[in-house]
């Protein structure tokens, strides 16, 4: 009971901080039918630029000004880069951001070092905040969900309830047809990469805190982020927040779990021959929980293309 | 004719290099031909047949593994093969793995592929240390190669005159397909996907094909590295490989058939000149891809043809524009190099240290000269040297396109 009430909170929280990235990657693919590899290095820089402030000033003031910073550069990026490669189809795009990715990955190393840095959540959310069958939930952990459930909650009324979010939604389905309306696509294309570059910043604000904050975060992420998009469908949010969900769980709850396919073996009696063999059939899920992403995306693009909520192939 | 002996040429020089040149340099060319020849085999599947594989170094991971496997199997006597045609292993591992794989990639096309292909290579990249008897887990293989005849293989000449032979070979061999019907169908499938199977080809049986020839190349580059190196560890199935494939590739151009090899072996030559100066070599491979990538998309090789023609039909203009760009071009290059040698001087450890113990910021030196940190001059000139020749090449493109401009409507005059 414990493993599994640990297990799902602390997956509730790298799921909705999953959530934060990997919405404004899912509009932007949407919306302009580019997957951007550099909306990870959005996270990075984000996490980097927030641990910097934080020990200048203070976290508060951190969390404030690094994802505004985030999204001037992603609206940077947008207008003078990509914009500029258009014309010449979506796997230069995909090249181009393939590249800015690797940009700062490099640029990361050459300003933070090439090792983790020691960001760490402010003292006063440092604590325990409820404890469970004796285990302190940390607060911090409490912070990020909030972040996350604020966010989303926004989300939700800027893209529901304004004329804006009428004309997003409208352009991630029909951008050229938004566009014969009388519609500048081009700014509404900004502002949505702007706004998914200050989410992804957000959330490396929070989550560099939680996770690690080092120069491989954002490929990791990346790959994640990735297998959100692809099994919630991509270009639909409520999708990606319903994978991102079900990979935070999956991922937290696949760590406790020693469990190989020699034991499932075993009770079909085959057990000791299976041990025998090794390799893959002697490795335990936990040490494969690493994977379990990619393998689940694997599965989802091969049976339901289309993703858990997408119209589209 | 021309470029038989252009070819000709460049094989003769490869030739010769190892008696003039020193035993470092040509370790350095054994590995930047492993990386033309792991260019073109990616360009095959990407350029050709424009499926764009995120996860290469996967397939080049697995002819690696196989061939130290199978040196390890020469070593103890359990396998007879001349070692010459061990990276062999590695094309055949390099096949079955590609046919394997390709058939789940090839299910998916366009951006889904890439995909495919990406989570394709992090499963293997996150399962491989778990699996120590095949990849022997953090530490990696290791391996002697035996002597073969007259080669004992003690030094990387004799190394580097069989990796020689496999790269012109497999070249070779890669540029005959692209000459056999199959070879044309597979830029088909590039071009018009549903007209290849409206023709009554099999689509998807194809792509798997031409994955799977892609994937034995790679493996054989992969199988090379292993030969080369005697030892392999599983970092090599990371991104960084598949990403510095993909740099190489589209930098050199894959529209050329040499293209990827330029862009390879400029790359690995640039590598191995400027790690020695600067700890910051990947960022300017980066910087450079994405400048290529914004401002001259069809890559280096393209460029030099283009070059090449409007010599040919005295289009002086282009070239004189060419011309003009190029030193703005180069103050631009240097204006950023040296900003960014600068910060990264001053934001090392090292240096960090000194100023925090004395409080001070002493000098820092590039170039031979003593640079002061805090002096405004310092931070300026590199400023200035951008702006400056920012503002040139916009001038010189502006004034360009004004001349260009009547003439053009001339034409269009005449045409009419």
């Amino acid at each position: 009971m414990e493993f599994i009430v640990i297990s799902a909170l602390n997956g509730l929280v790298y799921g909705l901080l999953l959530f934060m990235v990997s919405a404004g990657l899912t509009l932007i693919f949407g919306m302009m039918g580019i997957v951007n590899f550099a909306h990870a290095s959005f996270y990075m820089l984000g996490a980097y630029l927030s641990f910097t402030i934080a020990r200048i000033s203070n976290f508060w003031l951190a969390l404030l000004i690094a994802p505004l910073i985030v999204m001037a550069a992603g609206m940077f990026i947008e207008r003078f880069m990509l914009r500029r490669v258009h014309g010449f189809g979506h796997s230069q795009q995909l090249l181009l951001t393939f590249g800015i990715a690797f940009v700062f990955e490099e640029l990361v190393k050459l300003f933070w070092g090439n090792f983790p840095v020691a960001y760490r959540p402010p003292p006063l959310l440092s604590g325990p905040a409820f404890s469970l069958f004796g285990t302190n939930f940390p607060s911090y952990r409490v912070f990020v969900a909030a972040v996350a459930i604020v966010l989303l909650g926004l989300l939700y009324l800027l893209l529901q309830k304004t004329r804006i979010g009428i004309i997003v939604r409208a352009s991630v389905q029909r951008p050229g047809m938004v566009s014969a309306l009388g519609h500048n696509v081009p700014l509404v294309f900004l502002g949505v990469f702007g706004v998914g570059a200050w989410m992804a910043g957000l959330a490396g604000a929070v989550g560099g805190a939680l996770l690690t904050t080092s120069p491989t975060m954002s490929g990791e992420m990346s790959v994640i982020a990735f297998v959100v998009v692809v099994v919630g469908g991509l270009g639909s949010l409520l999708g990606a927040f319903i994978a991102s969900l079900l990979i935070g769980l999956l991922t937290s709850f696949s760590v406790g779990f020693q469990v190989s396919l020699a034991d499932v073996a075993q009770l079909f009696g085959y057990g000791e021959q299976a041990r025998q063999i090794g390799g893959l059939l002697t490795l335990e899920i936990s040490s494969m929980s690493a994977s379990l992403p990619a393998l689940l995306m694997l599965v989802v693009l091969l049976t339901r293309p289309a993703g858990l909520m997408g119209d589209r192939n | 004719m021309m470029r038989i002996g252009l070819l000709a040429s460049i094989v003769a020089l490869l030739l010769g290099a190892p008696l003039v040149l020193s035993g470092h340099v040509v370790g350095v060319l054994t590995t930047a031909l492993i990386a033309v020849l792991f260019a073109m085999a990616f360009n095959l599947l990407s350029g050709r047949a424009g499926m764009l594989s995120f996860g290469h170094a996967a397939y080049f991971a697995i002819g690696g593994f196989a061939v130290i496997h199978a040196m390890q199997a020469v070593e103890k006597g359990l396998l007879w093969l001349p070692t010459p045609l061990l990276p062999l292993v590695g094309g055949v591992a390099g096949l079955i793995g590609g046919l394997c794989a390709g058939y789940f990639a090839t299910l998916r096309s366009g951006v889904y592929f890439s995909m495919v292909t990406l989570a394709l290579a992090e499963l293997l990249h996150a399962i491989a240390p778990n699996l120590g008897s095949i990849f022997g887990g953090e530490v990696g293989l290791t391996t002697m190669r035996m002597p073969w005849t007259s080669f004992d293989y003690g030094n990387e000449v004799h190394v580097y005159y069989t990796v020689v032979a496999w790269v012109v070979l497999c070249i070779g061999l890669l540029y005959a397909y692209n000459q056999t019907l199959f070879g044309r169908l597979t830029v088909g499938v590039r071009e018009a996907e549903r007209r290849v199977s409206f023709l009554g080809y099999n689509l998807h049986h194809t792509k798997i094909i031409v994955f799977g020839v892609s994937a034995m190349f790679s493996g054989i580059a992969g199988g090379l590295l292993a030969f080369t190196t005697e030892s392999i560890n599983y970092s090599i199935l990371g991104m960084g490989m598949s990403a510095s494939v993909v740099l190489h590739t589209f930098v050199g151009g894959s529209g050329v058939f040499f293209g990827p090899a330029v862009g390879a072996f400029v790359f690995a030559l640039f590598g191995s000149l400027v790690s020695d100066m600067t700890k910051n070599w990947l960022l300017y491979q980066g910087i450079l891809f994405v400048g290529i990538m914004m401002f001259m998309g069809d890559g280096l090789a393209m460029l030099w043809l283009r070059i090449v023609n409007e010599f040919k039909e005295r289009n002086w203009s282009a070239l004189k524009l060419r011309a003009l760009l190029l030193p703005p071009g180069l103050l631009v290059a240097a204006g950023v190099v040296t900003l960014l040698e600068l910060t990264s001087r001053i934001l090392d450890q090292q240096y960090a240290a000194i100023v925090s113990r004395t409080k001070a910021w002493p000098p820092v030196s590039l170039y031979g000269f003593n640079w002061n940190p805090t002096a405004l001059a310092t931070w300026l000139v590199p400023i200035l040297a951008i702006g400056a020749g920012a503002g040139l090449v916009f001038l010189a493109i502006s004034r360009a396109g004004r001349e260009a401009a009547p003439r053009a409507a001339l034409a269009g005059e005449h045409a009419r």
